[in-house]
């Protein structure tokens, strides 16, 4: 019997996601199960809690003075509060060919579709303002952050279909540009690229001082190939075709998966980036925490 | 190990499907999707693991399965190499000849044969060698003991002839069993010539020859035998103007599988042919020939059917000794008074009379005669007497009474207000003759106390023949019987009620009351089971034995009954002969005599087919008792069992002939011996559970995929 990390995110289990169509019931059903489930509440920065008191400096605003304690210590103080201003929230989206792979009746791209909308959702509720944008191996769609494109952020996930093939660096770096302001970005994508390239794509994120999350989504059958009759494989993206022996390749395959999971995790991690790896099988709490994390890190601005 | 249809091995070729299948991974025909050849594409894809066996264990379960159906369909049995891997191969031997001389070797040349196989054997003792001659029918004979005198030994086998006995190897088999087991020469034979009779062997007879002994089997049965035999003899017997007329029908035989047309069959009597017909046999089928009847006119009569002619001639003759059935006579001998001739209601003896004349088997044949009127030669062809009451008897008429019954005569004293020894006793009176006792009125005596073991009574013994306390007493005379008496029966309060004596060859009984109406001392006379126990007595003094026409071979002949045939006859008192004891001269067929019964042999074995005269002692030209034997039906028989199968039923292993050759199963096609070990439906079977294992695995193992994707999902 399957048992969730989070008491409250059993509707979170993707094949039953998958009946549901519209992709917001779906986001707020996962979202409002998760956040039922915790044991503290999830909305943080209310704008106005005040946080601190630190010296004057010239240049302070003097409004900000705080004069009740100069009346009581003869000395400037400037109050200091929690930030009350909306974050941004911008889902980088893989919707390359090799993401509709599904051994089981789910894709990468459905679970990765779940994924961002209830992430939006969250965000959304929050007041963050939030954004998407869809490459393959060009940018497909970009939905720029903001407060009212929840719904058309949800109408782009609804609408990506995966058909072309993918690349991280071209599209990636192409947008990056237009991050001028600090935001949570959230890559979802299988990451059929080299570690290096994957991270070259997402340095320039970090540079402009945005939170990045690297949602790694699996089919589990990547994972463990439980192939067993010799066959051709044919690569989703390229068409091209090679035989395989299983018996002979799986070990093999294994190692080499094993090693490109830990590859990445290192990089991100020396890359200050989170890495989560995603698996189509498992519900969807894991991600949700991961951005719940990072979320309440970022939100600690003064 | 050896097959039926080796050419199904060329089926084994099959095996290499399996092997092939295992070794050339083909390709599946639908292609994978896979999201990215990104790692599959580094990993080098050599040919050479298409030809690596994957799953060795589902490679040899299929191996196996076609191995199995394949040596199934060849129909395999085993051929077990035979011999005695113990038996030493040097040394001295002792050979035990188990020479069967049935009647059965009788037929054709088997004896001839036997004979020549047993001299063979012992030509082949050389220097240490022993050889001991045993000779056997339905028992064995040892005719020459240990020896390696081998003249001693052939001169016996030439000297030895057929008996008419029938066969019986276990008998024998102890016999050598006994003999090897004594022996210390170090190599031990036993050879065993004979017709191999199935009828003489049966399975579950226990023989363990010694350690490392050995049992050659030497037949000398034919493949294919044809004999008719005369297998039975009815008879009926029917009056005829006061003579006796006996029909005779006789069954034959035909144990061939040719139909025998026009067999003559011949009736002789007294060595005289009277009849004579002819008859057809069917194969392996009965056939009965009845002949008219003729007059059993004296006693002792000698009757020979004879049918056909064949190659075995000792079962086409069958011998019956005729004798008219005669009533058993018996002289009643009672006071004075009362009607004696016929014996009225007035008469004593009325109620033990009627009882008497009542039986049919045997019929009793009861004259009445007054103590008066009674002379010493009345007692001349009774069989038995009954004193009623009698008064005392004339000496003389005492004296032939005594010794009437001491040549086998039988007497029953009723006793009652007298006696006819004033004394109170005598030689023939069992007990000493006591008072009379009156019971009181309201206390009738009963009996209490009855002898179930005794002929008279043995009928009784279970309750639902009759109960014997329902019977009342008023009066009884007391006897006191003698160290040597047997009682018989006790009154309620222990005083006797019957007791017997044995004088001479015979039988005396007395009965302390009154049996009539008149007399009142009991009601016994009117009791449902008064006539059944006065014609059991009857029998009982009488030594009446139901007279057999004809014996077997093998069964033993007591004096006791041509005895009781003189007795029977009425002629066991003969005033004219002279005094004589219960023995007689037997003479055999062959001729040889023996005297048999006081003096000599109690009683002699019948060993030979034919007619045993016996002439007893005092009978005088009368003509002697015959006694008709016969072959044991189951020795015509033929039919015989295969040597090694015999021997392996045996010993346990396999026969080997004298020269040491293997006879395991020489007469058994490959087709039988595979049909009996059925070897092929454990292989049948063992490839079907290859199979059904096969399919099993290879379902599991084409689920691994899914099963897989669930254990991931649960991790």
């Amino acid at each position: 019997m399957e048992t969730h990390v989070v008491p409250g995110a059993r509707f979170v289990d993707p094949k039953i996601l998958a009946r549901i169509r519209n992709l917001e019931l779906l986001a707020r059903t996962v979202v409002e199960g998760f956040i039922n489930g915790l044991h503290r509440a999830p909305y943080f920065g209310a704008s106005i809690d005040f946080a601190e008191h630190r010296g004057y400096v010239p240049g302070d605003d003097i409004r900000r003075v705080d004069w009740r304690l100069y009346a009581r210590t003869d000395k400037y103080f400037v109050k200091q509060y929690e930030a009350d201003t909306n974050a941004n929230f911008v889902v980088l989206f893989d919707i390359s060919k090799s993401m509709s792979f599904a051994s089981q009746g789910l894709s990468k791209l459905e679970y990765g579709s779940y994924v961002a909308a209830c992430l939006a959702y969250l965000s959304h509720r929050q007041r963050d303002r939030v954004g998407i944008v869809t490459f393959d191996q060009d940018v497909v769609n970009y939905v720029p952050p903001s407060a009212k494109h929840f719904n058309v952020l949800l109408h782009t996930l609804d609408r990506a279909r995966a058909e072309r093939p993918g690349r991280i660096l071209g599209p990636l770096s192409t947008i990056a540009e237009h991050f001028k302001r600090r935001s949570l970005v959230a890559l979802i994508s299988d990451l059929y690229e080299n570690p290096d390239d994957v991270l070259d794509a997402l340095k320039p994120y970090r540079f402009h001082g945005n939170d990045l999350v690297v949602f790694h989504v699996l089919d589990p059958a990547e994972i463990t190939f439980p192939y067993n009759d010799a066959s051709r494989f044919e690569d989703l993206e390229s068409g091209e075709e090679i035989p395989v022996i299983p018996s002979s390749f799986a070990d093999e395959y294994r190692k080499m998966i094993a090693a490109h999971i830990e590859a990445l995790t290192t990089k991100c991690s020396e890359a200050r980036i989170d890495y989560v790896q995603l698996d189509t099988s498992k519900p969807l709490d894991e991600a949700l925490f991961k951005y719940l994390g990072t979320r309440e890190r970022m939100m600690k601005v003064r | 190990m050896s097959f039926l249809a080796p050419l199904f091995f060329a089926g084994l070729a099959a095996i290499a499907v399996p092997i092939l299948v295992h070794l050339i991974q083909r390709e599946r025909k639908e292609v994978i999707h896979f999201p990215s050849l990104m790692f599959l594409r580094k990993i080098p894809y050599q040919s050479v693991e298409r030809r690596r066996i994957h799953n060795w264990l589902l490679l040899l379960l299929r191996a196996a399965a076609m191995i199995l159906l394949i040596a199934a369909f060849s129909r395999p049995f085993l051929t077990s190499s035979t011999v005695t891997a113990a038996v030493p191969a040097t040394g001295a031997r002792d050979v035990v000849i188990l020479l069967d001389r049935s009647a059965s070797m009788g037929y054709a040349d088997h004896w001839a044969r036997a004979q020549a196989e047993a001299l063979k054997v012992v030509r082949s003792l050389s220097g240490e060698d022993k050889g001991t001659l045993v000779l056997f029918g339905h028992g064995p004979e040892e005719r020459v003991r240990a020896t390696s005198d081998r003249a001693q030994l052939e001169v016996a086998i030439n000297e030895t002839t057929v008996s008419s006995d029938y066969t019986r190897y276990a008998p024998a088999l102890r016999f050598a069993q006994t003999k090897l087991s004594q022996s210390r020469l170090p190599r031990k034979e036993v050879v065993l010539i004979s017709d191999f009779q199935k009828s003489g062997w049966e399975r579950q007879e226990d023989i363990r020859l010694p350690e490392g002994a050995t049992l050659a089997p030497i037949s000398v049965a034919d493949p294919e035998t044809s004999d008719l035999s005369v297998s039975s003899v009815a008879l009926a017997r029917a009056s005829f103007t006061g003579e006796e007329r006996v029909t005779l029908t006789v069954g034959l035989s035909n144990r061939s599988s040719q139909t025998m047309k026009n067999v003559p069959v011949k009736l002789e009597l007294d060595g005289r042919e009277i009849g004579a017909k002819t008859t057809t046999v069917e194969p392996n089928a009965s056939a009965s020939v009845t002949f008219p009847a003729f007059t059993a006119a004296d006693a002792n009569m000698r009757v020979i059917v004879r049918a056909g002619t064949d190659k075995w001639a000792a079962n086409n003759a069958y011998y019956v000794a005729i004798s008219p059935s005669r009533p058993v006579s018996i002289l009643a001998i009672q006071r004075d008074g009362g009607t004696t001739t016929p014996c009225g209601p007035d008469c004593p003896s009325y109620y033990l009379s009627t009882a008497l004349s009542l039986s049919k088997a045997p019929p009793f044949k009861i004259d009445v005669q007054s103590a008066s009127r009674v002379s010493a030669g009345a007692f001349g062809g009774r069989a038995a007497v009954v004193l009623y009451d009698p008064p005392s008897l004339s000496t003389e008429v005492d004296a032939a009474l005594q010794r009437f019954v001491r040549e086998g005569g039988g007497l029953f004293i009723v006793l009652g207000d007298r006696t006819p020894w004033t004394t109170g006793e005598s030689p023939i009176l069992p007990g000493k003759i006591g008072a009379i006792v009156d019971r009181p009125v309201g206390h009738d005596a009963t009996l209490g106390f009855l002898d179930y073991s005794h002929p008279i009574f043995e009928q009784f013994k279970d309750p639902r023949q009759g109960n014997f306390a329902n019977v009342r007493f008023f009066r009884y005379r007391t006897i006191t019987p003698g160290p040597e008496d047997r009682v018989l029966a006790k009154y309620d309060d222990g005083a006797v009620a019957m007791v017997e004596r044995r004088v001479g060859s015979g039988r005396v009984i007395a009965f302390t009351s009154m049996l009539d109406e008149g007399a009142g001392w009991n009601d016994f006379y009117k009791r449902s089971m008064f006539p059944p126990l006065a014609v059991l007595a009857g029998q009982y003094l009488a030594q009446y034995e139901e007279p057999t026409a004809w014996y077997t071979v093998g069964r033993m002949l007591e004096v006791s009954v041509p005895l009781s045939a003189l007795v029977r006859a009425g002629t066991a008192t003969d005033p004219t002969a002279a005094a004589r004891k219960p023995s007689g001269v037997i003479s055999s067929p062959a001729g040889q005599q023996l005297t048999i019964g006081e003096g000599g042999a109690p009683s002699v074995e019948l060993a030979e087919q034919g007619f045993y005269s016996i002439r007893m002692q005092g009978t005088g030209d009368r003509r002697p008792f015959q006694v008709a034997v016969n072959l044991e039906p189951s020795e015509s028989d033929l039919s015989a069992l295969q040597p090694a199968e015999f021997v392996k039923s045996v010993t346990g292993r396999g026969a080997v002939t004298p020269s040491g050759q293997s006879l395991e199963r020489p007469d058994l096609t490959p087709e039988d011996i595979e049909k009996k070990q059925s070897i092929w439906w454990f292989l049948l079977l063992g490839g079907v559970l290859a199979i059904v294992s096969e399919a099993a695995l290879s379902n599991r193992l084409s689920e691994r995929f899914a099963r897989g994707l669930l254990q991931m999902k649960s991790r």
